[in-house]
């Protein structure tokens, strides 16, 4: 065998093996799109719901309550512990979790019992917005995904618009006051706060939660606290922090409680939550003036 | 078991003292931040950052930590003489288990209720630990009604009864951190990690009160203690009233313990080892051993707490987690050392 039939060979072999590769992509695009889907996750719900197909939820856990009609789905039990028993009963063609909340041992365990298991990430903004397009792709609708995203995007730079002026804010923000339990780094509620013009007094931390010592907080000296989470009262969060004077947050009275948990979840609600906390960290910026929104004035210098 | 005299008694209690001394002033000064003494010294009552470090986020934790860490080892300390085990611990009493189920009720049920301190003069404080002081208060009933065994408080039922009852809230609470909002459940599992975490005087003195009253009285049977030791029937025999004694020690460190758990949740390993410790060092005299463990036991958490506040900074560490990851290992050496020293005789 010459070099040139040795040449001819290998190229029959790679056409061949493209020629397979692009069957198969063919036969994956033929493959109908899920139209029983268990979610494993209340941000994977949101995000189903957001695109359209909430009515090819066939079940969710006990947490998923945004939207309302979430709440009228069957249940598979809870956001760490789903049940397999019940996931299965319901026949799905498509199971999605979270990397870092589904028990992968379960997930291996659907997987053998022939269930078609997705697991996605959801650590940074930008997982998250990939996982709405991967989501939507799944479902064989990624035009639904590409609009999402834009949307969010557009609501990420209205933020960044309107805080651009002003100088950023330190800010804490916790979801516990007994034991203080903060929002770190590597979590994208810490980019969320970047984006809304604040700066995360924890976010040089190796962990996305993290318990604070109080006095971790004083030599901080955050301009903004913010408790978030359910139950979160202004007044006994402004009450907690009160004998801490040298707080700037506490002598500028900007200790604020958010009682929704929008900007905790990694879903479609992203940039309404970035705008919440934009709101609580520059208000200045969101004093609507009558000319339109805050045109050109500068939000620095015009406290409400 | 050595000769007691007021020579020994004063020295180990004197040094012991010291150290503590030491420790107090050493862990307020060490933190994940930087504190700057003269400026925190020269306006207190300004608001001024080094002086809130020192005297609001890190003195009422230290003095706190000392009297838990005392408490425990003290309750430790009566209770392996009481039941006669060297596995007793102040968790094993079922009383810190009805402390945690309160607590969490308290957390779950009305999260933000605030008890105003003598008509809101003294500023407000969460009532959780008084939720869980009353969990305390009933589980401690419980626990003694099911431990009477013909009018008497008997020391293997009180074991058993304890344990089992503290298992058992252990489902109940986990059953609650199941079915409550998964933010909420984050918060319920620090909490029950314990923290000695406060930056209200009240409570640190409201502890205080109960650890000293407690460990005076428990002290004054000291030489009550060292008899029951030999035995019931031997204590009898020697004019030991046990079965008052039993009821006593049983009340007193079930109050204490109850208080402990209600403001610093499940802080483990102090109760069990700190006795052990004192013992192998100063031996099981009860009228030394009590005080001894005592200081030991401060010493001990308030260097627990401060490694905890710094080893992973700026994250704070459950105490919890540095009292047995520190004290099992320094406790298994003691032991391996004194097993040596009794071949080697």
């Amino acid at each position: 065998m010459n070099r040139s039939q040795r040449i001819l060979i290998v190229h029959c072999f790679v056409g061949s093996l493209s020629l397979l590769c692009g069957l198969n992509v063919f036969a994956q695009a033929a493959t109908p799109a899920p139209r029983r889907i268990v979610s494993l996750a209340p941000s994977v719900t949101e995000t189903i719901f957001a695109l359209g197909f909430g009515n090819r939820l066939v079940g969710v856990t006990t947490y998923c309550d945004y939207p309302a009609e979430a709440l009228k789905l069957p249940k598979i039990g809870g956001f760490m512990s789903p049940s397999l028993e019940a996931i299965v009963a319901k026949r799905p063609d498509l199971v999605i979790g979270v990397s870092s909340a589904t028990d992968p041992v379960k997930a291996r365990e659907m997987e053998r019992l022939g269930l078609k298991v997705t697991l996605i990430s959801l650590a940074s903004l930008s997982d998250i917005l990939n996982s709405i397009k991967g989501i939507a792709e799944l479902l064989g609708s990624p035009d639904a995904g590409e609009k999402l995203v834009y949307k969010i995007t557009e609501q990420f730079d209205e933020v960044k618009k309107r805080v651009a002026p002003a100088p950023r804010r330190s800010t804490l923000l916790a979801v516990g006051l007994q034991p203080l339990v903060a929002v770190g780094g590597k979590n994208f509620i810490d980019e969320l706060i970047t984006l809304a013009g604040g700066e995360n007094i924890a976010g040089n931390a190796a962990q996305p939660w993290l318990n604070l010592p109080d006095e971790y907080v004083v030599a901080k000296a955050p301009q903004v606290i913010i408790e978030a989470g359910m139950g979160s009262e202004r007044e006994r969060s402004a009450k907690h922090w009160d004998d801490l004077k040298s707080i700037p947050a506490v002598k500028e009275r900007r200790v604020y409680a958010y009682p929704s948990d929008k900007i905790l979840r990694p879903g479609p609600r992203v940039g309404e939550g970035l705008e919440e906390i934009a709101r609580l960290v520059h208000p200045e910026c969101f004093a609507e003036s009558k000319r339109g929104p805050n045109k050109g004035s500068g939000c620095e210098g015009s406290r409400p | 078991m050595k000769v007691l005299d007021r020579r020994r008694m004063i020295l180990v209690n004197g040094v012991l003292l010291a150290l503590l001394a030491f420790s107090v002033v050493g862990c307020a000064l060490l933190g994940p931040v930087r504190l700057d003494l003269s400026q925190a010294l020269q306006n207190i009552f300004s608001a001024n950052p080094d002086a809130e470090i020192l005297f609001r986020a890190r003195l009422p934790r230290v003095l706190l930590g000392v009297a838990i860490g005392g408490g425990m080892a003290a309750c430790g300390v009566v209770l392996q003489a009481l039941l006669g085990n060297p596995l007793a611990c102040p968790q094993m009493l079922g009383v810190s288990g009805g402390a945690s189920l309160g607590g969490i009720l308290g957390l779950i049920l009305f999260p933000h209720w605030l008890l105003p301190i003598a008509g809101g003069l003294l500023g407000e404080i969460s009532w959780v630990p008084l939720a869980a002081f009353l969990g305390a208060l009933l589980s401690m009933m419980l626990v003694y009604r099911f431990s009477l065994f013909h009018g008497r408080l008997h020391p293997y039922h009180l074991l058993l009864s304890g344990v089992i009852f503290n298992s058992f809230i252990a489902a109940v609470i986990m059953f609650l951190n199941s079915i409550v909002d998964f933010y909420q459940a984050q918060g319920l599992l620090f909490w029950l990690m314990g923290s000695l975490s406060t930056r209200a005087y009240l409570t640190v003195a409201f502890i205080w009160a109960y650890i000293i009253v407690g460990f005076l009285w428990l002290w004054a049977k000291g030489l009550s203690l060292n008899l029951i030791t030999l035995g019931e029937e031997a204590a009898m025999q020697l004019g030991v009233e046990t079965v008052a004694l039993q009821r006593q020690i049983f009340v007193a460190s079930s109050l204490m313990i109850g208080a402990m758990v209600s403001v610093s949740g499940m802080i483990g390993f102090v109760g069990l080892m700190i006795p052990h410790v004192v013992r192998l060092i100063v031996g099981s005299d009860h009228r030394l051993l009590l005080p001894a463990s005592f200081l030991a036991g401060g010493i001990f958490l308030c260097w627990a707490d401060t490694l905890a506040r710094v080893m992973l900074a700026p994250a704070e560490l459950p105490v919890g987690i540095i009292t047995a990851f520190f004290g099992g290992p320094f406790f298994l050496f003691l032991l391996y050392r004194e097993g040596r020293r009794k071949l080697a005789l």
